[in-house]
């Protein structure tokens, strides 16, 4: 069809709003309210058109494009009304930094004395020269407020982590509740009340965390105004370099753009137009992966152990000092523990270092033990995430899809909300769970005999459960099912058992699996180097058959164990019970480029976006120094080329599983029933030898490790409050905790998160009781 | 309490799943507990796989609920044309100010609730106040603190 704007005639073939069609084709028409991800809302009004015609002034982004359609959207009517419009909106909008006759001056030495408080706006506000608001006032040429100008004088909210929101400089244009509700599907925020009084927010006086906020932070993207900032950030300015690249933190590696000022990272944001992408990252990349790398707690320099305590030592130095430690080491009497978080030219490097300067093959990572490999193996048949948004039954088994794996819970949430039914075994209330058809929380001793009525079911056809039969039906009937399977399976005391029943229930039913791990690199790292099983290098350590220990970003251990020698090579201080001999600080994700495991065993290149600390080194360079020191022929040589080659395709090789007895394969008996099931989860949000849930402020506030987590109603009847000392306890263990009272923990669950390799109860879930400390 | 809650959970499953049956929902709530208390909210919403803040969102655009119990006696301050014009703001604000009560909210000693009103229909009298079903005409500042002494 044809349209004319502006005189101008235009072909349009799609369906296409009149403000997309004239977009398309270069004709500006201010808008605030639309948004390409949301459905149209004439909220602003500022898009206002005159079709012939039509009566009155329609707005376009609401407006479809009809065939003959004669559009105007520069009269002199049009511009008076969207400038008394803008009038409108700056009476109640803090202005001063629109409108002070000192602005160029200001922004350039800050001359004026005259700085206007918050309460007005001034060059203060955080998305200063960045704001949509500006942008149009200054394309209309607005200088001067016609209207007397009303502060509103909320509460600037700043409880909340991540971001702050100042809904003074709110402007009610609704695209952030609108993108939480309609494109994340979170619903964590909705205009309250209506008219003068309409107000952002959760339910009553709910913060954000309880009312479900992922904080994926597409509201603070897509909000065109200063109201929403991220703390981290605020202040900052604007970026100087956008540079695309990939997040380390779990296998899904979502593609992000890198903001940064001065070679230095200021924040991450999904990619596409900084202003309209709400994107499909979760918490971590959006916000926490800028925080990893500024953080300043880091190792500055190198560090000698000496028998009176640890020295500064200059690199020559080090590597000297260290060379005589390396060279002092047996061939085959040293182990290697990788980080399942570097860059395949790490691990090239990692590998021929091994191998030729440390002369050892025992080579692995924490994160690898046995539970892991057989994990992973089965992980291997994950079928890529478009498979879920296409899969016409979804069934998770324990995810905790909070904070974690966004596009993963998006595609869950997609699928359920165009009525493909989804069903949800676990104990979190996450992101997805309100889509669900059912929630099946399992009692102590269910998470097994739950997949057995499922087999069962699906074998015999016989089942006593209602919810169970429906599910094993549907199992049967419909062929293209994606079951997802959270790591939180590797840290239930049934593990062997589960996996072994899922495997079951896959070879039955055919359904494809889905199986996100939190590690940014594993599938590199498993390509590159071979591997042995985490057990067996301990085992030789305690057998005492390894006499040096070198850790690359990763601690197997907490406490230093009987070996002569430990090499530390991290971003990241190590515990202090580990004592290390030699500390080398090596460089992080951003601060050298490299290559990650992409999409589909494909690999991703990403650019050096930040500078490192002065005394920081690769991790490839400091191989190399070894290398070099270490008079082995040709190995410095090994270590740069094969670095520099890393391969296009990946084919991860797994090691054998680690038989281990400690590894059940018969079922525990859950125990005496109590009111409580309290579950436990191994933090799965660890960079490198970073905990998030300990080294990021706010992400330990989501998160709340050492405490434990109980659902708020519960916390009620008990008369529990946030911060109060509870005992739990069974027959076996009594331990005290501090209570975090939320919203997202089905009643009857207490939740904890744990940080080292040994949970606090044994049988992992099992009953409990929970009583006041003080009583 | 439980009682209370196994009541409206029949009312619950009454009602389909479907967004259609939010208003009746929220206005049984209502009828129940005489406001929506946030403890109905988690209700609804659980029931029908709605956030609370989409039912809250929706609850609060209609001024026919409330979110804070009622007080003991509903004070309704009339600001019609006819009684603003003739002073039903300043009676509000003195409203406000003594009793330390906002429309739409109760006391703290849950004495007294407040709400503002359009039109009472006897504009003749302006301005007028409702307290409970009596209606007090002509009202001036002087005269109102004497009437709400009657009822403490
Ligand atoms: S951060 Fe994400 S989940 Fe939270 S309110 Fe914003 S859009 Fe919604
Ligand atoms: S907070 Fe921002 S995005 Fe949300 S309504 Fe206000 S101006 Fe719009
Ligand atoms: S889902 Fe994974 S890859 Fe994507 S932003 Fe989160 S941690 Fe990073
Ligand atoms: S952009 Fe069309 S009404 Fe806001
Ligand atoms: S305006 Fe108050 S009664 Fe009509």
């Amino acid at each position: 069809m044809e349209i004319i704007i502006n005189n101008k005639t235009i072909e349009v073939n799609r369906e296409l709003t009149v403000l997309e069609a004239a977009e398309e084709n270069g004709i500006y028409i201010p808008k605030m309210c639309a948004h390409p991800e949301l459905v149209p809302y004439g909220g602003c009004r500022l898009c206002i058109v005159e079709i012939e015609g039509r009566k009155g002034y329609p707005t376009s982004c609401t407006t479809l494009v009809e065939d003959g359609m004669i559009v105007r959207t520069d009269s002199n009517i049009l511009q008076e009304m969207r400038i008394n419009l803008v009038q409108l909106i700056l009476s109640e909008h803090p202005s001063a930094c629109l409108l002070c006759e000192d602005i160029d001056g200001c922004s350039l030495f800050q001359e004026t004395i005259r700085k206007v408080g918050v309460t007005t706006g001034c060059r203060w506000c955080p998305k200063d020269k960045d704001c949509e608001l500006q942008r149009v006032v200054e394309s209309f040429g607005i200088s001067e407020l016609s209207l007397p100008g009303l502060y509103r004088d909320l509460p600037v909210e700043k409880y909340d982590p991540f971001f702050d929101r100042d809904y003074n400089l709110c402007i009610y244009c609704g695209r952030c509740v609108r993108i939480c509700d309609e494109y994340r599907k979170s619903s964590v925020l909705a205009l309250r009340q209506r008219g003068k009084h309409t107000t952002i927010g959760p339910s009553f006086d709910d913060n954000h965390t309880d009312a479900g906020c992922e904080y994926c932070g597409a509201c603070v993207s897509v909000c065109p105004t200063g109201a929403m900032s991220e703390k981290s950030r605020k202040w900052w300015g604007n970026p100087d370099t956008y540079t695309s690249s990939v997040c380390p933190l779990c296998s899904i590696n979502c593609e992000i753009q890198v903001l940064s000022l001065h070679n230095k990272i200021v924040g991450t944001i999904p990619p596409g137009n900084p202003h309209e992408t709400a994107g499909e990252l979760c918490v971590k990349g959006r916000f926490c992966l800028s925080e990893i790398v500024n953080r300043t707690e880091r190792i500055l320099e190198p560090q000698f152990r000496y028998p009176e305590g640890y020295g500064i030592v200059q690199w020559d130095e080090a590597i000297a000092k260290g060379s005589e430690l390396l060279n002092a080491t047996l061939p085959g009497r040293s182990a290697v523990f990788l980080s399942p978080d570097l860059s395949l030219e790490e691990y090239q490097a990692a590998k021929i270092f091994s191998e030729k300067v440390l002369k050892t093959d025992e080579i692995t990572s924490s994160r690898l033990d046995s539970k892991q490999i057989a994990c992973t193996k089965l992980a291997f048949d994950s079928v890529p995430l478009e498979k879920v948004k296409k899969a016409d039954l979804i069934i998770s088994f324990f995810l905790n899809g909070n904070y974690n794996y966004g596009p993963l819970t998006m595609a869950v949430k997609e699928a359920a909300s165009s009525n493909i039914p989804y069903y949800q075994i676990g104990w979190i209330k996450d992101t997805t769970s309100r889509f669900a058809r059912h929630n099946i929380i399992p009692a102590p001793g269910d998470e097994v005999k739950i997949l057995d009525k499922i087999i069962e079911c699906l074998e015999n056809g016989t089942c006593d459960n209602d919810v169970i039969r429906e599910l094993s039906d549907q199992l049967r009937e419909i062929g293209n099912t994606v079951l997802i399977v959270g790591p939180w399976i590797l840290s239930l005391t049934n593990f062997t058992i589960i996996l072994d029943r899922i495997r079951k229930i896959i070879s039955i039913t055919g359904s494809k699996l889905y199986m996100p791990d939190p590690y940014g690199n594993l599938k590199g790292m498993l390509a590159s180097v071979a591997l042995k099983p985490l057990e067996s290098v301990i085992e030789k350590i305690n057998r005492g058959e390894i006499d040096l220990m070198y850790l690359i970003g990763d601690i197997p251990i907490s406490a230093r164990k009987k070996v002569k020698h430990v090499f530390y090579q991290s971003a990241f201080p190590a515990p202090e019970d580990l004592i290390p001999d030699v500390i080398l600080p090596s460089t992080l994700w951003g601060e050298r480029g490299g290559t990650w495991a992409g999409k589909n065993g494909s690999t991703v290149m990403l650019k050096q976006v930040a500078k490192a600390h002065d005394y920081a080194l690769s991790h490839i360079e400091i191989f190399t120094r070894f290398a070099s020191a270490s008079k082995v022929k040709g190995a410095n040589a090994a270590i740069k080329s094969k670095s520099g080659k890393v391969p296009v395709k990946l084919k991860p090789k797994m090691p054998d599983e680690f038989a281990l007895a400690s590894v059940r394969t018969t079922l525990v008996s859950p125990g005496k029933k109590l009111p409580f099931v309290i579950v436990q989860e191994k933090s799965p949000h660890v960079y490198m030898n970073l905990d998030l849930s300990i080294g990021i402020d706010g992400f330990s506030e989501l998160v709340k490790p050492g405490h434990v987590q109980i659902n708020v109603s519960d916390a009620k009847e008990m008369e529990i409050k946030d911060g109060d000392s509870v005992h739990i306890s069974n027959a076996r263990t009594e331990k005290t905790y501090q209570v975090v009272a939320r919203k997202n923990i089905h009643r009857g669950v207490a939740y904890l998160t744990i940080l080292n390799e040994r949970s606090d109860f044994k049988c992992n879930p099992c009953y409990v009781n929970i009583r006041r400390a003080d009583v | 309490m439980n009682q209370l809650n196994s009541s409206f959970t029949e009312t619950l499953n009454n009602h389909l799943v479907e967004e259609g049956s939010l208003i009746p929902l929220l206005q049984k709530a209502q009828e129940q507990d005489g406001y929506i208390s946030p403890e109905k909210v988690a209700q609804i919403s659980e029931y029908l796989k709605m956030t609370e803040s989409q039912v809250y969102g929706v609850a609060s655009f209609y001024s026919q609920f409330r979110f804070t119990p009622p007080g003991e006696h509903s004070i309704s301050v009339c600001l019609g044309t006819a009684c603003h014009v003739n002073g039903g703001e300043t009676l509000l604000n003195t409203i406000g100010r003594d009793l330390d009560v906002r429309p739409g909210e109760s006391t703290s000693d849950k004495k007294f609730d407040l709400k503002r009103v359009a039109c009472l229909g006897c504009c003749a009298l302006a301005p007028v106040v409702k307290i409970d079903d009596d209606i007090y005409s002509k009202v001036n500042v002087v005269k109102l603190k004497e009437i709400i002494s009657n009822y403490e």
